[in-house]
């Protein structure tokens, strides 16, 4: 293995390139949010139904570990990445009207997921 | 040089240079990358901050004003365009995850509308816990990986300031590349080499242009060269084509034909021919001058016609176009070199490390000489570390010893290993000792110079797919007979030769321990997919840096650089890329860089005598003899030398100096009429004509020489047409059993010219075994330091004469003070 020590220079960002930075993306944030209240007054319709399949429990998944539509969620598993705990999740995309689930693993302590956890953890107690 | 075969089209690297390299670094993991899905832009960027303070896609982002991404095919999402799941949009600063709130199921959903839409909330989905996409100026960590820090050292070091400098650029050139942000006017100097680099990107910025420059200024000078009214001498080579024999009078220093050279022959045509022209190769350069022109095709020429033919260069680009792909692969291949020589040859500080190997008994080599304790130390220390330089002055043995470390990398298994070197000479010297030592050898070839007859032929890649199997069963040797015979195959036959050939080529050179080629050659298409761990270049100090990154590229885990900084470097032609640095070797660079050579300190070759001054003025003193007064005496050759047991003499010359008739060259008349009468005093006494050398640094003067010995000697002139006369710096790398050194120059006001630069004199000094003789005017050489010094050593010795041969006497002429000179 390849592996090599280099005695870096720290890289220095310059204060005043961050903070004209900044204002930038503040200001492509702010176009953006305006721009859509603007444009969408009427509210989109919902279409927010997660496929039935999904729910189909762990199991399936233990078995050959692959998602919903057949394509193979395996090489997104991060085994090695240290010791910070990761959770599994499915991330549901749209292709075209097509739902299709991948599996990602998401840090342990991303907001995301700490609901979800509380909740199971209730679960688990009663 | 080498060059690469005509039939093959080669397109440096390719495959290796990836689209989705982000354009900011060149990163290309699939992992971190993602498009930008503008359709005017679609470039690609990773998500590494590197030197500033948000990640480069969103960099791009913010500058271009830019809102749509797709992630990478190979990425865990696939290929796929990031929008809400709920209404399609696209805008990525709106963007967020939010999780079911039973399941661990995400989504994307935008902020604005969807996310503060109340029918949600009454459905599966936590919108609490909304988790923007861009979180502290870079995309979310778990779906866009940051490369690793390794990754991030290789890659680009693009600033700031560069971003905002190639979005502006790219607004009305989208296609622009960083370099295009360095490139030079027209007019400009070049940027100099520097030091260290903050990455390859750099590197390559400052050599590719002064590589470009020298490829223009060669370009040039050899399309110049069409020389008429050539007298052709026909024949017909062994494999039955033709072979044009002719005199291509050269004028000066600066091009020197070479075998493998293309030539183009032309006939205007006459009442009797029509006009004709055929492309060949150069496959021999005899004593006498002559080119031998091997000829493409056989058809149609005009054989019965000797007179009244042209001569052009076929320039060819390969040498450069694979010195600058050498560097592209340098740059943004990072399995090129491992990361330890990577930040090395960058110049970075890197911790030092070993090569774990457990150590060889003993050092030498079967079929090799004895090995010599500084020779022992080099090749322990070697097989030891990840880069090693070996010094090795005149005479020491740095061959055996590139080859007792080339047997013993080979033992260690780590695959096969590549040893290289900028001449074809050098290349071949070293295959042969290494195949001595028992380790299979493919020596490799241009295919422009499979004609040109080898020492080490039975080595060579084309003698062997030759050779591999000639029975009767064998297809390729029977298409070969064939083709032999017949000098064409049908295309049918030619195709399947052609693949026949190639399989036959890559299974011999499989199985092969070493590889010998020069640098150049290295970048041929037949070890494309070949890896070389370990690398071993000889005569590295003649190379420049990117022809020696050509062998190095192809996976360097261990190398080994073999030169001697002391003696002559490459020759560049340009003068504008010489300035600003291209001569400078990587062995140089690296010994400035404070990595200390390791110095074979044994010399055979020289006298004793010989050796002290070279010695003290290039080697701090540390050169000892490995050979004896007795050993380099020659018993019955009578040469008036001035002092018994010291072979070697200072031949004082006041004649004048004069400029060539090409009127870029020096010649000195009456110093090529003493080289005469020194050449028939040495034949007399029994020298043969293959143990004299004379050389000097003016191709006015060797032209002057061959001529005048040949119509004035007074011994046959058959004997004077072997004796070679050349440049010194054709000289260095072999040696002589005698040496007669011409300097030329002889005028009171001007600069000595060539003969200032030390490790020219170091060269021409070190050349001779049993003997030297130096011409030269002490007037004129004593201004330079060095050649101060070397004429005060032959005065102390009582070496520094003048007057007849045969009656020669101690100098009195007075020396100048020394100063420096700059010509
Ligand atoms: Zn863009
Ligand atoms: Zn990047
Ligand atoms: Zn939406």
């Amino acid at each position: 293995d390849d592996e090599v020590h280099v005695r870096q220079k720290v890289a220095e960002v310059d204060p005043l390139e961050v903070a004209d930075f900044d204002r930038e993306l503040r200001a492509l944030m702010q176009e953006s949010l305006d721009s859509r209240k603007l444009e969408l007054r009427s509210r989109p319709t919902i279409n927010m139904m997660i496929p039935m399949n999904v729910f189909e429990g762990p199991t399936k998944e233990h078995h050959h570990g692959r998602g919903i539509d057949g394509e193979s969620g395996d090489e997104t598993i991060d085994e090695g990445s240290g010791g910070t705990k990761e959770i599994r999740v499915k991330v549901l995309v749209k292709r075209g009207n097509k739902q299709q689930t991948k599996q990602m693993y998401i840090p342990h302590d991303c907001s995301l997921v700490q609901s979800t956890k509380q909740k199971e953890a209730a679960e688990l107690e009663e | 040089e080498d060059t690469g075969g005509d039939d093959e089209v080669f397109e440096y690297g390719k495959g290796d240079f990836t689209e989705h390299a982000c354009r900011y670094c060149g990163v290309s993991n699939p992992a971190c990358v993602v498009r930008c899905n503008v359709p005017s832009c679609r470039k690609w960027f990773c998500n590494s901050r590197g030197n500033t303070s948000g990640s480069h896609i969103v960099n791009h982002l913010v500058r271009a004003k830019h809102k749509e991404v797709c992630l990478h095919k190979d990425s865990p999402l696939g290929e796929t365009i990031l929008e809400c799941y709920n209404c399609g949009c696209r805008n990525v600063f709106l963007l967020g995850f939010i999780s079911a709130t039973t399941e661990s199921v995400v989504v994307l959903l935008c902020r604005e509308p969807c996310l503060s839409v109340n029918a949600l909330k009454d459905m599966n989905w936590d919108l609490s816990q909304w988790c923007p996409l861009i979180d502290d100026r870079c995309f979310l960590q778990w779906l866009l990986k940051v490369p690793s820090e390794q990754e991030q050292l290789r890659a680009r070091q693009i600033s700031a300031q560069q971003i905002n400098k190639i979005e502006e650029l790219w607004k009305t050139n989208p296609d622009a590349t960083l370099e295009d942000l360095e490139k030079p006017g027209v007019d400009d100097e070049p940027q100099p080499v520097v030091l260290k680099y903050e990455d390859a990107y750099q590197y390559q910025n400052v050599f590719a242009p002064l590589i470009k420059l020298e490829a223009d200024y060669d370009k040039m000078m050899k399309e110049s060269q069409s020389k008429d009214n050539i007298t052709i001498r026909w024949d017909i080579g062994l494999n039955k084509k033709r072979v044009a024999y002719f005199v291509f009078p050269k004028e000066d220093n600066e091009l020197r034909l070479v075998p493998g050279d293309e030539l183009r022959l032309r006939y205007s045509g006459d009442a009797a021919h029509p006009s004709w022209h055929s492309v060949g190769h150069v496959i021999k350069l005899t004593a006498q001058e002559e080119v031998a022109l091997e000829l493409r095709a056989s058809q149609g020429v005009p054989v019965d016609v000797t007179h009244g033919f042209s001569v052009d260069f076929v320039w060819k680009s390969t040498s450069f176009d694979r010195m600058q792909g050498a560097m592209k692969t340098f740059a943004v291949d990072e399995t090129s070199v491992s990361g330890y020589i990577y930040h090395h040859l960058l110049g970075h500080e890197v911790e030092m490390q070993m090569v774990r190997n457990t150590l060889p008994r003993r050092f030498g080599a079967p079929g090799l000489p004895e090995l010599n304790a500084s020779q022992v130390f080099a090749v322990k220390s070697v097989l030891q570390k990840p880069i090693s330089l070996i010094q090795g002055p005149p005479g020491t043995g740095k061959t055996v010893t590139s080859a007792a470390i080339v047997y013993h990398m080979a033992k260690q298994g780590q695959g096969q290993v590549l040893v290289c070197a900028p001449s074809n000479v050098a290349v071949d010297q070293l295959a042969e000792k290494i195949s001595a030592t028992g380790l299979k050898v493919v020596r490799l070839c241009a295919k422009s110079r499979e004609a040109v007859s080898s020492p080490v032929e039975h080595l060579t890649l084309h003698y062997q797919v030759r050779h591999l199997d000639t029975s009767e069963k064998s297809e390729l040797y029977k298409l070969q007979q064939l083709k032999d015979e017949q000098g064409e195959l049908s295309s049918s036959d030619e195709k399947k030769y052609k693949a026949l050939k190639r399989d036959t080529e890559r299974e011999i050179s499989q199985s092969a321990d070493v590889i010998c080629c020069t640098c150049v050659g290295a970048g041929d298409p037949r070890l494309s997919n070949f890896r070389f761990r370990q690398v071993l270049i000889d005569e590295s100090t003649q190379a420049t840096e990117p022809e020696c990154l050509i062998p190095l590229v192809l996976g360097a885990k261990q190398i080994v650089l073999v030169g001697d900084h002391c003696q002559l470097g490459p020759v560049i032609m340009c003068k504008k890329a010489a300035r600003a640095g291209l001569a400078q070797s990587l062995f140089e660079r690296l010994v400035l860089l404070g990595v200390k050579p390791i110095r074979l300190q044994v010399q055979y070759r020289m006298h004793p005598a010989l050796s002290e001054f070279p010695s003290n003025s290039f080697y701090e003193g540390t050169l000892q003899n490995g050979v004896t007064i007795n050993e380099r005496q020659s018993p019955g050759i009578d040469f008036p030398w001035p002092v018994p047991n010291r072979p070697m003499l200072f031949y004082v010359q006041m004649g004048q100096e004069e400029i060539s008739a090409s009127g870029t060259s020096y010649l000195n008349r009456t110093e090529a009429a003493n080289v005469e009468k020194i050449v028939t005093t040495f034949l007399k006494s029994g020298v043969v004509p293959s143990q004299i050398g004379v050389i000097t640094p003016y191709e006015g003067q060797r032209a002057y020489i061959v001529n005048y010995m040949s119509r004035n000697g007074s011994l046959r002139q058959q004997l004077y047409k072997e004796i070679e006369v050349a440049s010194v710096d054709s000289f260095q790398g072999r040696e002589k059993d005698y040496i007669i050194l011409s300097c030329v120059r002889s005028n009171e006001h001007q600069g000595i010219g060539f003969l200032n630069d030390p490790r020219r004199l170091n060269v021409a000094l070190t050349r001779a075994r049993y003997g030297i003789v130096i011409l030269g005017n002490p007037k004129v050489l004593s201004k330079q330091p060095l050649w101060n010094g070397l004429l005060t050593h032959y005065k102390e010795h009582e070496c520094l004469v003048e007057g007849p041969l045969n009656n020669l006497k101690q100098s009195m002429v007075q020396f100048q003070k020394p100063k420096k000179i700059y010509n």
